[in-house]
């Protein structure tokens, strides 16, 4: 297993430093230092100021290696300051980015960890139920709610849940958040903070990830080991939680541990609408901003992540099936 | 349900257990989230404890990027700024044209030219203002404050031209005499010995000897020498850049050892300090205890007591009430400023009660606003619009470099700008895009700017089809048909606006000109590429804005002065307008103080702008800002002005309405329960019924 990971971390560098190349090449398409540092000075700002904030944040430097000085390059710079996590500081307003990483993950994730745990508790048991009660019309309404439910954007649930639950029953605040709030112990403002955007986005999820579930366990409560327990006289619910989820873990397992990434960098828009200060909201905030230090660090970060879930699910697999070996 | 349950009770000892544990874990859930729905529920972002206190609640949606009051300059850093630091000047709050009173100083100095024909401006500080509390000066050996001293002001100007510092208003300092010098020598002397750069910013600015302009003399006087004229330095030291700064929070704050970074951590003497700064998310200012109009209201200093006079009409709008008119500052214990990106939800939080003012959203103006007034709903919630016009200027830019619309062809391009000023209705423009909001401009002043005269009517900025037809006939193009290719005339219209919205309004432009037979492309690029199409000239009619900095028509003047052309130098003129009378007129405006010599010149520009017509005017922005009845003295200023030390509430009639417009509604919650177990309900039994 040893050798399988090494492998897959080795395949996963490359990977890495392909996408900071990518990123690299997309932006400065898109963008040049001049752009950048007008975007962090303003509009007002004249040419000096804009070739002094170049020198400051390192955007002096040619984009590409050159023959004649092979290696003041920024893309060789880019590439060093992420390698070695120094991460140094925003362009749009200089601040430590690894502490705003720090402070934005922290909101990240007290909304996203809620929001897939309940998701998936959610997700499994209503797949359980609609299994459970399969070809019956309960089956047939789960399968359409689910299928409307995956049909609506995102933003419709936000924007109509803002509509229904803040403004007319009056039940949660519009949008809001405040870091404070942990530290004071109010637990009860941040449960009305994160109750709507939690909602939302279990809501906004749930028609995608039942459906499958539903289809999984479906799938194996036809299968031979079922008829055997229930020929044993199992119970119909034993046979579900006992026999039928533990058997569906695998692709369960797949949706899952390759969501966790997702976790850390936040929701760019339950973020932006519900006022949360998260990842999300400050990688909108780099994309909008020309901030390409935050952006290629969020980028990174992501990238870094994924890869360590995908292995982290290769590994899960050998747990949750014993029949599985890792070469 | 009871057969379900029994089901999940069938099988081994353990599975038993484990179906009671998940029964009584559900319970105790359900019972968690009654609990929550009938004591927590609330729509309320703020603890409980703080509604009776006078809190300012109010939203941002761009996160401030710096606080450093030499680099700052955007209008969320001057939200904050212009509240934490006390400024040399500031504005009259209610008077129209902007009038400067005295702040830290004393009264408004006049200019004394000296015998080598440089210009003095003489300051007497206050006595006895201090800072704001703060650890940075005991780090120094001081006590929790320390004594705002002339010396401070000299420091920071220092600041404004130190190269690291990087000010963006380095070049509007640059006339005070020894500025640049001091910049050039403190740059030299950094680059050549390694251990000068070692030392703190005080003590280098000592080393290379200060600049000689800026001169304190005692802890209470304060001199400024220009080398120049440049009486609109004057309106600089109304704005935070040349704000008092004590060196020890500079020295202090320097990012290490945990500590903040200055440009995160503002140390002022203004009436507010900052006491929590999530910079991407909210935070909160506090009022100063040590602020010299709480510490000494006996002074009656014109900035630190509600005015007893005004403008015109300000006082039938209730702006000089008794109980307020001279009464000292502020009145507002604590403002919290939380962020919300989303217009939409802001707006909402505002309708329930939650912030205390707020802009208009686009989507509710009809249903707000009727005509000129608030909605009767909206008032019989005690509501109040305020209207001010904002001191800018949005318009169309032609490239005077481009051969066909710019200058080079003399005459017969200048009547194409002229037939195709007369074609854009702006009236119709803003009632279309603006809901009605916009007041159509004749010339690039504002109102509220010296030299704007509202009886002044653009002969160019009248619709006018006959006339525009007529100089397209002069401009070699009759009937829209360019002679070269006997096919309507092809212009490029530029623009960083990819949005729908946008490309409705630049239709609006194309269809305009479609009535001269002109073919007008528009060109949406994204941001940066149309900056860079801005910066190499390589475009021939676009759309820009610019709001002023501060309240001097040099500020707008000069958007059209050739030294400022964006092609050569760089610079705001974006219409690389070139016209050597024009120059000639603003040099001599642009140094002169507001008199009737001033006046005549400005006529004489603009009539030169209404002929030659680089700009198609369109409107200056009006502010409609919505208020509740319970926030009191407030006057939208036009400018980037934190005013929220003149401005008072209610925070018990606040408290009343906030909970009589939130109380929550339970009932359909339980009808969705109900409903929802009425469909599932009847599935299950039959479903057991047919298993049994």
């Amino acid at each position: 297993m040893l050798a399988y990971v090494l492998r897959k971390l080795a395949y996963g560098g490359l990977t890495v430093l392909g996408v900071l190349l990518l990123i690299f090449v997309i932006f400065f398409a898109m963008a040049r230092p001049d752009d950048v540092a007008r975007r962090a000075l303003g509009e007002k700002a004249q040419g000096a100021q804009i070739e002094k904030w170049k020198a400051k944040h390192g955007y002096d430097k040619p984009l590409w290696p050159t023959l004649a000085k092979p290696g003041g390059s920024l893309l060789q710079a880019h590439y060093v300051s992420l390698l070695s996590f120094e991460f140094g500081n925003s362009d749009l307003n200089d601040s430590p980015i690894g502490t705003t990483i720090r402070d934005g993950m922290g909101a990240s994730l007290a909304l996203t960890i809620p929001m897939f745990l309940s998701g998936l508790v959610l997700g499994l048991v209503l797949a359980l139920f609609v299994a459970f009660f399969r070809e019956t019309y309960i089956d047939t309404m789960g399968v359409f709610l689910c299928v409307l439910g995956m049909s609506v954007s995102i933003l419709i649930y936000i924007i109509g849940s803002q509509f229904v639950f803040a403004k007319m029953l009056r039940w949660f605040p519009i949008s809001g958040f405040d870091t404070d709030v942990i530290a004071d112990g109010n637990w009860n403002l941040l449960l009305r903070f994160l109750a709507l955007p939690v909602t939302v986005g279990v809501l906004s999820s749930f028609g995608g990830d039942t459906r499958f579930y539903r289809t999984v366990f479906v799938e194996e409560v036809n299968r031979d080991y079922v008829r055997t327990a229930r020929a044993k006289g199992a119970g119909e619910m034993r046979v579900m939680l006992r026999h039928v989820l533990r058997n569906a873990m695998i692709p369960i397992l797949t949706r899952v541990v390759v969501a966790i990434p997702f976790l850390f960098t936040g929701s760019l828009l339950l973020e932006a609408f519900f006022g949360i200060p998260g990842l999300g909201s400050i990688t909108v905030d780099a994309i909008a901003g020309n901030d390409f230090s935050v952006l290629r660090v969020m980028v990174y970060i992501f990238a870094l992540l994924f890869i360590l879930a995908q292995i982290a699910t290769d590994i899960s697999y050998t747990l949750v099936d014993p029949r599985v070996r890792l070469e | 349900m009871a057969r379900l349950a029994e089901s999940l009770t069938t099988g081994s000892g353990s599975g038993s257990d484990l179906s009671r544990r998940c029964q009584a874990m559900a319970w105790r859930s359900l019972l968690g989230l009654v609990a929550f729905a009938c004591f927590g529920c609330s729509n309320s972002p703020y603890p409980e404890e703080d509604s009776d206190t006078k809190i300012l609640y109010r939203s941002f949606e761009e996160a401030p990027k710096n606080l450093d009051p030499a680099y700052a300059y955007t209008t969320s850093a001057t939200a904050i700024l212009g509240r934490v630091y006390d400024t040399l000047l500031e504005y009259h709050y209610l008077k129209r044209p902007y009038q400067l009173i005295g702040g830290i100083a004393k009264e408004v100095p006049t200019a004394e030219v000296l015998d080598d024909g440089t210009i003095r401006y003489g300051f007497e500080l206050r006595g006895e203002m201090l800072y704001q509390d703060d650890p940075c000066f005991a780090a120094y050996g001081g006590g929790a404050t320390r004594q705002v001293l002339a010396g401070d002001l000299v420091f920071a100007f220092q600041r404004l031209a130190d190269p690291l510092v990087n000010s963006p208003v380095f070049q509007s300092f640059a006339n005070l005499k020894g500025f640049a010098e001091f910049a050039k020598a403190l740059a030299e002397r950094r680059k050549r010995d390694p251990a000068f750069r070692k030392l703190p910013p005080r003590e280098q600015y000592r080393a290379v000897g200060g600049i000689s302009g800026v001169v304190s003399e005692g802890p209470h006087h304060f001199e400024l020498v220009l080398a120049r004229p440049y009486p609109q330095i004057l309106e600089w030291l109304a704005m935070h850049f040349s704000a008092p700064v004590p060196w020890e929070a500079v020295q202090h704050y320097d990012g290490k050892e945990g500590r903040d970074h200055f440009k995160d951590h503002p140390v002022g003497s203004g009436p507010y300090y900052l006491s929590e700064y999530a910079k991407e998310s909210r935070y909160v200012l506090e009022k100063n205890l040590n602020w010299y109009g709480v510490k000494h209201p006996e002074w009656k200093a014109a900035g630190a007591v509600y005015p007893t006079s005004g403008a015109p009409g300000d006082e039938a709008h209730g702006l000089l009430p008794a109980e307020y008119v001279g009464k000292p500052l502020p009145f507002i214990e604590r403002i919290v400023t939380v962020r919300d990106k989303e217009s939409i939800p802001a707006f909402g939080k505002f309708l329930q009660g939650y912030y205390d003012s707020s802009g208009i959203v686009k989507e509710s103006f009809d249903q707000l606003v009727r005509g000129d007034a608030l909605s009767e709903e909206m008032s019989a919630r005690g509501m109040k619009l305020e209207k001010s016009a904002k001191s800018d200027i949005f318009y169309l830019g032609f490239n005077m470099d481009d051969p066909v619309v710019g200058s080079a062809k003399g005459a017969r391009s200048r009547a194409l700008r002229q037939a195709m000023s007369l074609m854009v209705d702006v009236l119709e423009y803003t009632r279309v895009f603006t809901n009605g909001r916009g007041i159509p401009a004749q010339s690039p002043l504002p109102p509220g700017i010296f030299g704007y005269d509202a009886e002044y009517k653009n002969p160019f900025r009248t619709v006018d089809l006959k006339r525009a037809q007529a100089l397209m006939v002069e401009a070699g193009y009759p009937g829209g048909i360019d002679p070269k290719t006997n096919k309507p005339l092809r212009l490029s219209f530029d623009t960083s606006d990819t949005s729908p919205d946008g490309g409705a309004r630049f239709k609006f432009f194309v269809k305009a000109w479609r009535q001269l037979g002109i073919s007008v492309e528009v060109s949406a690029t994204d941001y940066n590429r149309f900056q860079k199409k801005m910066r190499e000239g390589a475009f021939q009619i676009f759309q820009w804005g610019w709001v002023a900095d501060y309240p001097d028509p040099e500020n707008f003047m000069f958007l059209l002065w050739s030294k400022m052309s964006r092609k050569k130098s760089g610079g705001p003129n974006t219409a690389n307008f070139s016209n050597a009378k024009y120059d000639e007129l603003f040099l001599k405006m642009a140094t002169r103080e507001n008199d009737d010599r001033r006046m005549e010149i400005m006529k004489e520009m603009r009539t030169l702008l209404e002929h030659e017509r680089p700009w198609i005017e369109l409107y200056h922005r009006e502010s409609y800002v919505l208020r509740h009845g319970w926030l009191k003295n407030v006057k939208a200023p036009g400018l980037s002005l934190p005013v929220s030390k003149y401005w008072d509430l209610d925070a018990a009639e606040r408290g009343r309405r906030r909970t009589e417009w939130n109380r929550p509604i339970y009932w359909p919650a339980f009808l969705l329960l109900f409903m929802g177990l009425a469909i599932i309900a009847p599935g299950i039994r039959t479903f057991y019924q047919e298993r049994q």
